[in-house]
């Protein structure tokens, strides 16, 4: 299924995924087992719990939150019929709707609702930004919460529908047997129902029969989801040669991050298809402010100005078709946020005023500290080619390569670096972007970023709305809140017989099919 | 006798001691925590110590230490952070791929490493002998991860004969069990092959130049019963030496190579563990293999009572 961008709003996300299906739309079919090859083993399955990517691709087939996104990423009812504002945009009330069901039968009612949403609010760290802005949470009830804010928010909908450490909605008895840690019962309203976690082998998820879609039509992430598939396994396999030869072989169906300098093998495979996944994220070295020598804004400014970054992410990337350098926080692709304001400060290559800015800083060669890994191996690639640019107008350059999970560790703790390495993943909503929160490691506080922040977050009228995110662009350059090196798409590949799939940052697989295989 | 082989297994317990204090202190020296993979990567530095607090491992590492010791003397490995279950179960659950693996793979060295070995001390300088030998000094220089990722190309994209990877257990029938454990039983056992074959040639060579295969030439015994009945038993003892710490050797081979094959065992297991610091499989699991290498080495031991009568303990 191929959507191409037309006009203002609308992300283009896939590439031509069936290249080889057929021209006239294939009745969907029930039945079978998809086999999904997966990077790993998820950190935990309460999505209340965790940022990681893994847990929300998996659990987000069982559990579901009360809004979801479009194929624009506008914020859709899903568990609710919708909501009013009221208290001149203070108080949202709720309406679920009726007759859904958990998959322990149970019928879903605003108990579950205020339960699943207050615990959100204490654990997740996009809850803990929404609650800090909640006044209060009642059961008006059953089918009817409300939500007493302190004041307006543009962002409520968007942060109730992202499914990253989302606001999933658990049974209430669950939420209150779990408390503060993690729940041990994984059941939601999803389309899927989860069956086991065989660690290291799989996770299987089978169709919940009594599952009550939308009556409307599919609709990005939303509308009617349909589970074709009887069962989903969710298969570990953490070596990437395997998870393709799995799929070229028909072992998987489906396989997620593959390298990219595989892909024109990939097109020539028969059978395989390839699925860019566009945007992915931005590649960037996050500079520490709280402590040591980059919080000097020369030395930032100094660092931002030597790069080029067209060798930085070709090193990283590979193939021209999975990077693009551009200056925008949020991606080309989501026209309502795109711009370049301070792009004359983005990818300057620019040695002579580095190395002004680095003497009137009085710096002396001491060492930047700068952590990275070769886990996500473009990381490394992109810190190897800034080294060497940064080394030639004077900065000395001490690149600590560790795991993973020494890298998210170590990048708690301001004492013990001065750049890391790290991918801010895509996301809708430009209020909770990672890439520019003040409480987050690099400690990018800044008076006027979070006073124009702060504004995002409230403001409801998209326009002004997009005014006030610029103020923030620009002072991310002029203040170097991170370093952006520049856009990049991952890779992922499925079988010919997976129907319906598309590629997009939110990996699912309702209303996807299997076709008997050739 | 049994006294001494009481006196060896009263041995372990030092010995595991050791072992347990060294895997805990070095997976805990080595940085990063579980609570920060749990959280993810866009947590905020006070999520990840939340986190930490609930796991109970902002302790100071002496109590977490004692703490081990104590659970310890009762049996108990602890539980498992992302498992969420005791890793004695843990460890259970994933000893059957590796066990199966294993045996398979030492059986493989076996009988392709001292059919070599032994013809190829018989026909020595021959032409049979130098094949023999290049082909255990490929052998022995290609890693097994490499040898396993060319499998998988041939035998399994290429040909199809295989699955490229997986397991499947033996309650789903021991045909596709089989049939899932070719490919890495022999990348695992082929490299052991060309070390064992190595040491079966060279000890049987020293055996044929002993007297008494001298003299049993002499009384005019066939040359099958010099080599097959007098010589081969006698090289046996470094053979099964080599067979037993093969055995050993296999067993954190498999760590590799079940990670290229995706074979959910020991290997997978402490991989997975050391990656998201899961420090009680960790500890649990280095302190069972510990324990298993040093039963091999106590039963290889004992086992040469049976190959060589001359051999007395006391």
């Amino acid at each position: 299924m191929t959507r191409r961008g037309g006009g203002a709003g609308v992300l283009v996300l896939s590439l031509a995924l069936l290249a080889g299906a057929p021209a006239v739309a294939e009745e969907p079919r029930a039945g079978g087992v998809l086999k999904a090859a997966m990077i790993g083993e998820p950190p935990s399955l309460d999505l209340h719990w965790t940022t990681a990517v893994i847990t929300q691709q998996i659990t987000w087939h069982v559990y579901e939150t009360l809004y979801t996104y479009d194929r624009n990423y506008n914020a859709i009812p899903l568990l609710v019929e919708g909501h009013t504002l009221g208290d001149r945009g203070r108080t949202y009330t709720f309406r679920l709707r009726r007759g859904v069901r958990f998959h322990n039968g149970k019928e879903l009612t605003s108990a579950d609702v205020v339960a699943s949403l207050s615990r959100w609010g204490r654990m997740a760290t996009p809850g803990k930004a929404v609650w800090r802005n909640v006044e209060g949470l009642e059961a008006k009830d059953p089918s009817t919460v409300a939500m007493y804010l302190k004041e307006p928010s543009g962002a409520l909908l968007m942060a109730l529908a992202r499914p990253n450490n989302g606001a999933a909605i658990y049974p209430k008895e669950i939420v209150d047997a779990a408390g503060d840690q993690q729940i041990s019962q994984f059941v939601g309203t999803g389309p899927y129902r989860f069956v086991e976690h065989k660690p290291d082998r799989y996770i299987k998820l089978a169709r919940f029969k009594d599952y009550v879609a939308r009556p409307d039509g599919p609709e990005g992430f939303g509308g009617k989801r349909t589970a074709w598939v009887d069962e989903i396994l969710f298969i570990p396999v953490p070596d990437v040669a395997v998870r393709l030869a799995g799929v070229e072989t028909g072992e998987y169906h489906y396989a997620q991050q593959i390298k990219q300098d595989q892909f024109e093998r990939i097109r020539a495979m028969a059978g395989v298809a390839p699925g860019v996944i566009k945007p992915a994220g931005w590649s960037t070295a996050v500079l520490n402010h709280k402590q040591g020598l980059m919080t000097d804004r020369r030395i930032r400014q100094a660092f931002q100005a030597a790069l080029d970054m067209e060798p930085i992410m070709a090193a990283g990337f590979g193939h021209r078709a999975f990077y693009r350098v551009d200056p925008s926080l949020m991606h080309v692709e989501q026209a309502q946020w795109y711009s370049t304001v301070g792009a004359e400060l983005y990818n300057q290559r620019n040695p002579a005023k580095a190395q002004k800015l680095l003497k009137e800083a009085g710096y002396t060669g001491q060492p930047v500290r700068w952590i990275t890994t070769r886990e996500y191996e473009w990381m490394y690639k992109n810190a190897l080619v800034a080294k060497q640019q940064l080394e030639a107008v004077g900065f000395r350059i001490d690149l600590q390569v560790v795991d993973w999970a020494t890298l998210v560790q170590r990048r708690n703790k301001p004492e013990l670096w001065d750049a890391f390495s790290t991918g801010i993943t895509f996301n809708p909503e430009p209020a909770y972007n990672t890439g520019v929160q003040c409480n987050w490691p690099g400690w990018w506080c800044h008076e006027d970023k979070e006073r124009w922040l702060d504004a995002v977050a409230r403001e409801t009228d998209p326009r002004k709305r997009k005014a006030m995110w610029e103020k923030v662009q620009v002072l991310f350059y002029e203040d170097v809140g991170r370093v952006k090196f520049g856009d990049y798409f991952s890779l992922e590949v499925a079988r010919k017989e997976l129907r319906g799939f598309r590629s997009t940052p939110e990996l699912n697989f309702w209303n996807v099919w299997l076709a008997p295989a050739r | 006798m049994k006294t001494y082989v009481l006196r060896r297994l009263l041995a372990l317990i030092p010995v595991a001691l050791v072992v347990a204090t060294v895997g805990f202190v070095l997976i805990h020296l080595a940085p990063g925590d579980p609570a920060s993979i749990i959280a993810g990567p866009d947590a905020s530095a006070e999520d990840v110590g939340k986190i930490a607090q609930q796991l109970g491992f902002d302790q100071p590492l002496h109590v977490q230490l004692v703490r081990w010791y104590g659970r310890l003397l009762q049996g108990d490995l602890g539980r498992s952070i992302f498992l969420r279950k005791p890793v004695t179960a843990a460890i259970l659950d994933r000893v059957e791929p590796t066990l199966l693996l294993t045996l398979a793979a030492v059986l493989i060295a076996v009988l392709i490493g001292v059919p070599a070995g032994v013809l190829s001390a018989r026909y020595h300088n021959s032409a049979t002998d130098q094949a023999f030998m290049m082909l255990a000094l490929a052998g022995i220089s290609i890693p097994n991860f490499l040898l396993g990722l060319l499998f998988v190309l041939v035998f399994g994209v290429w040909l199809g004969w295989f699955p490229v990877a997986g397991y499947s257990p033996l309650e789903d029938g021991w045909p596709a069990t089989l049939r899932s454990l070719v490919l890495p039983a022999f990348a695992l056992g082929l490299v052991q092959s060309a070390l064992i074959a190595r040491i079966a040639r060279s000890s049987m060579l020293d055996v044929l130049r002993e007297q008494f295969i001298v003299a049993g030439r002499a009384k005019g015994l066939g040359e099958r019963a010099i080599v097959y009945k007098h010589a081969l038993r006698n090289a046996l003892v470094p053979t099964v030496t080599v067979i037993g710490i093969s055995f050993a050797v296999l067993i954190s081979g498999a760590v590799v190579v079940e990670t290229v094959f995706n074979i959910p065992g020991l290997g997978r297991l402490i991989i997975s563990a050391v990656l998201r610091r899961d420090y009680p499989v960790v500890q649990g699991v280095v302190l069972v293999i510990a324990g298993v290498y040093m039963l091999v080495n106590l039963l290889v031991d004992l086992s040469y009572l049976v190959i060589d009568p001359r051999v007395k303990y006391r």
